[in-house]
């Protein structure tokens, strides 16, 4: 039987900012932007979530709810950095560390009683060595597995500890709304209460078969979520095992719509070079590139090129994607939302070249060096020129580039 | 306007102006042939604004002008007439009535004014034998790259000289070269050089196929177009501009290790083997060892493959990596029994050479290896 914790940090956002601005303790903080920006929360202080702030919401929305609540930009650096923080604490707990997002991570303690005492004294030291060392509060949920990990750390908030004792999982869920189970969201829920079924428990009484029938392998999958088992998706993996991603893409909604040529291709560029920068990190090399493109009425296009030979070479994505950009822009239409992505993943591409191989080689070693830059000094040490005049301020997202022992 | 041709005329030259006119319909009138009646004869010209053809059929002309119609339409419908004299009359609304035999159709078309202009022919720089640059652009077009964002590499390279007449193309991986001695007849000192786009060799091959092979082309050129005049018909292109690369850098100078093999026992082999190779990739391996070749393949997907040649070779043992593509692609465009390989080790270029020693002409085939 297994004992995973999940690690999940309160407030993360804002309580970094609070680390920085001492100050914004026990005010309504909302990070992610300015009140007349577009975009969205990306994370709200507890006394913002008492208007009905909460992360996702639009920024100008917020404002409405919570006037007098302090707006303030994201600082991805810094999340980063304190993410990086966290995750080096956990690692000395476990060795089976998986960060899921920026600010929460499944560790796997199964095997440590031995160092670290039964699960809630391991908790407690988990719990105040954090607080020691990131001065940072996190909540930890126990479990069996990592969905019921995952649902007790959220009833535990904020700065608990909540632990399932084996066996009482089904009891522990059975009240709990279907809602709160990973990976059922507005879609589940509403056909899941078409159906008469509101709590976990509703769920639990159904028979595998009939769930089946109905949302086919999904059903299964969610017969065993209601039962506390890791089912579905990426809940059937292990901890910190690694998952190749798919696809990797960025995009840009601009703040005002643009129709400057110069600024649309600058963007694309600093895009491009965050979708390279990813491919790197994962050791992948891309055959597939796709633009996304939004005009100012939100009518969206996609257009997508299959190259000769997989690259992860930001100056050869940018190439693709320019082209793409110049044979499918309406000149003069103002654009909303761009997007850059990346799919098709091969190891390297075996063909050498004939002409080019100084360059490209001498692209690879250049952008490794800048890498390593980017390592120390944050994502905007380096840049390519192009990119210069498209540089955006990277949204706060839980999900950013290279997370310590994530799966990629 | 009004004229009678022969159906099997009107067709054979429709048919010529198929490859030019554009499928997309972002500019309707590109889509359309404009016909002109003059004299003893009507002159079809069709243009997607980067290549143009106008060709001319003889025909009784009762009354002179023009207009035009969709090209692809007036083909399908003309082509299913049957064969005898069709009579075309432009309407007071730019409409075509055609009558043929018991058949009377008026197919819908647009006024002559709005359909581009294309540039006049300047003075001939030389002339070309059309078998020679027809099988010139069979021997190099394959190596033109595919991807659009390289430019420069979307055609080939054609230089005129006083010695003769070279045609280069390379997709940044391969490269074909050919060389070909031609008497100088014009003005083309101090040579000329031009990049022709990979629709237009397309075209050019078609005319050449319609001609007499031992007809000589007229060419010309002036700062964005080139111009060649088979007989009556004329195909113009827009020229790529920018740099090509400097082949002359990557054509191989001390490639000593050399295989020769019969071309029909390698290409079969590398044909086999090849249904093993990785699909995306192409990749097989090709051993040079004495008194035979050896090529192997293999996926994780579909298995493994492997044959061997006999062949001459002269050098120590050899294994590179090839896209089976590439190598096919010289293969099959060859008329020669014998190739050779030229090799210098696993991270260099290797050369394909058509075998025997008594070629017209210079071919040059230079390919990368792949990492194996």
């Amino acid at each position: 039987m297994k004992t995973i914790f999940h690690v999940d940090m309160d407030a993360f956002f804002v309580s970094v900012e609070e680390l920085f601005d001492p100050s914004l303790k026990g005010k309504a903080v909302v990070v992610g932007g300015r009140p007349n920006e577009r975009g969205v929360v990306s994370a709200a202080s507890y006394e913002a979530r008492k208007f009905g702030v909460h992360s996702a919401l639009p920024l100008r929305t917020a404002y409405k709810l919570c006037p007098h609540a302090i707006f303030v930009d994201g600082h991805p650096d810094r999340y980063r950095d304190c993410s990086q923080r966290v995750f080096e604490v956990l690692h000395r707990f476990s060795p089976q560390v998986e960060m899921a997002s920026i600010d929460e991570a499944y560790v796997d303690m199964t095997g440590t009683e031995r160092l670290h005492g039964p699960p809630l004294r391991a908790a407690h030291t988990l719990h105040e060595a954090m607080r020691a060392e990131t001065q940072l509060n996190c909540s930890i949920g126990i479990g069996t597995s990592r969905l019921v990990a995952k649902i007790s750390s959220d009833q535990a908030k904020p700065n608990g500890i909540l632990m399932v004792i084996p066996g009482q999982e089904a009891r522990f869920l059975a009240p709990l709304d279907v809602r709160k189970v990973p990976g059922v969201g507005k879609v589940t829920e509403r056909n899941l209460n078409v159906l008469g079924i509101h709590k976990v428990g509703d769920l639990a009484k159904l028979d595998e078969s009939s769930l089946e029938s109905r949302f086919g392998k999904w059903g299964l999958a969610l017969a065993g979520k209601a039962r506390g088992l890791d089912a579905g998706g990426w809940f059937d993996s292990e901890v910190g095992e690694d998952i190749e991603p798919k696809s990797i893409s960025h995009e840009h909604t601009y703040n005002e719509d643009t129709s400057d040529s110069e600024v649309l291709e600058a963007t694309l560029a600093r895009l491009s070079e965050m979708v390279g920068r990813r491919l790197r990190e994962n050791g992948l090399h891309a055959r597939t590139l796709q633009l996304k493109l939004r005009y100012q009425d939100f009518s969206t296009i996609t257009r997508a090129h299959t190259l000769e030979q997989p690259t992860q070479v930001d100056t050869e994505i940018f190439e693709e994607i320019r082209a793409l950009f110049r044979k499918n822009w309406r000149a003069g239409r103002k654009v909303r939302l761009l997007g850059v992505h990346a799919a098709s993943f091969e190891a390297a591409g075996p063909q050498l070249d004939l002409l080019g191989e100084s360059k490209h080689e001498r692209w690879e070693q250049a952008l490794a060096a800048a890498d390593r830059l980017r390592d120390k000094y944050g994502e905007s040490a380096v840049s390519l020129a192009s990119g210069m005049r498209g540089r955006f301020r990277e949204r706060t997202h839980e999900n950013p580039a290279g997370l310590p022992g994530k799966p990629k | 306007m009004e004229f009678t041709v022969s159906k099997n005329d009107l067709v054979r030259e429709l048919g010529l102006s198929q490859g030019v006119v554009e499928k997309k319909t972002t500019i309707p009138i590109l889509s359309n042939v404009l016909i002109e009646a003059q004299g003893d004869r009507i002159i079809l010209t069709a243009t997607d604004l980067e290549l143009g053809i106008r060709c001319t059929c003889p025909a009784k002309v009762k009354k002179e002008g023009a207009g035009t119609v969709p090209a692809k339409r007036l083909l399908d419908y003309t082509r299913l007439l049957p064969d005898a004299d069709l009579n075309l009359r432009f309407l007071e609304n730019h409409w075509a009535s055609i009558t043929c035999g018991r058949s009377r159709t008026k197919m819908a078309g647009m006024s002559r004014e709005s359909f581009p202009e294309l540039p006049q022919m300047p003075e001939a720089l030389t002339e070309i034998p059309v078998g020679l640059l027809a099988s010139m652009i069979s021997r190099t077009s394959f190596a033109i790259s595919m991807e659009e964002s390289r430019f420069t590499l979307n055609g080939a390279l054609l230089l005129l000289g006083s010695a003769g007449i070279t045609m280069v193309a390379t997709d940044g991986h391969r490269l074909a070269y050919v060389e070909s001695p031609m008497p100088a007849n014009g003005n083309l000192t101090p040579g000329f050089r031009a990049l022709v786009p990979k629709k237009a060799m397309g075209e050019i091959v078609k005319l050449a196929e319609q001609s007499a092979p031992e007809l000589k082309l007229v060419f010309a050129g002036d700062d964005n177009h080139l111009f060649f005049k088979f007989g009556e018909r004329l195909l113009i292109t827009r020229k790529l501009t920018g740099n090509f690369p400097d082949y002359e850098r990557v054509l191989p100078k001390d490639n000593t290790n050399v295989a020769k093999l019969k071309k029909e026992e390698i290409r079969s082999a590398i044909e086999r083997v090849a249904q093993f190779a990785d699909e995306r990739s192409r990749a097989i391996r090709v051993q040079f060892g004495q008194g035979e070749v050896r090529v192997f393949s293999s996926s994780v997907e579909t298995g493994e493959s492997e044959e061997s040649v006999p062949g001459e070779y002269v050098g120590p043992d050899l294994e590179i990596g090839f896209n089976a593509q590439y190598l096919l692609d010289f293969l099959r465009a060859i008329q020669q029994d014998d190739v050779s390989f030229a090799l210098k080790d696993q991270k260099s270029a290797g050369e394909l050479r058509p075998g025997s020693e008594e070629t017209k002409d210079h071919y040059r085939y230079v390919v990368m290896p792949m990492r194996i």
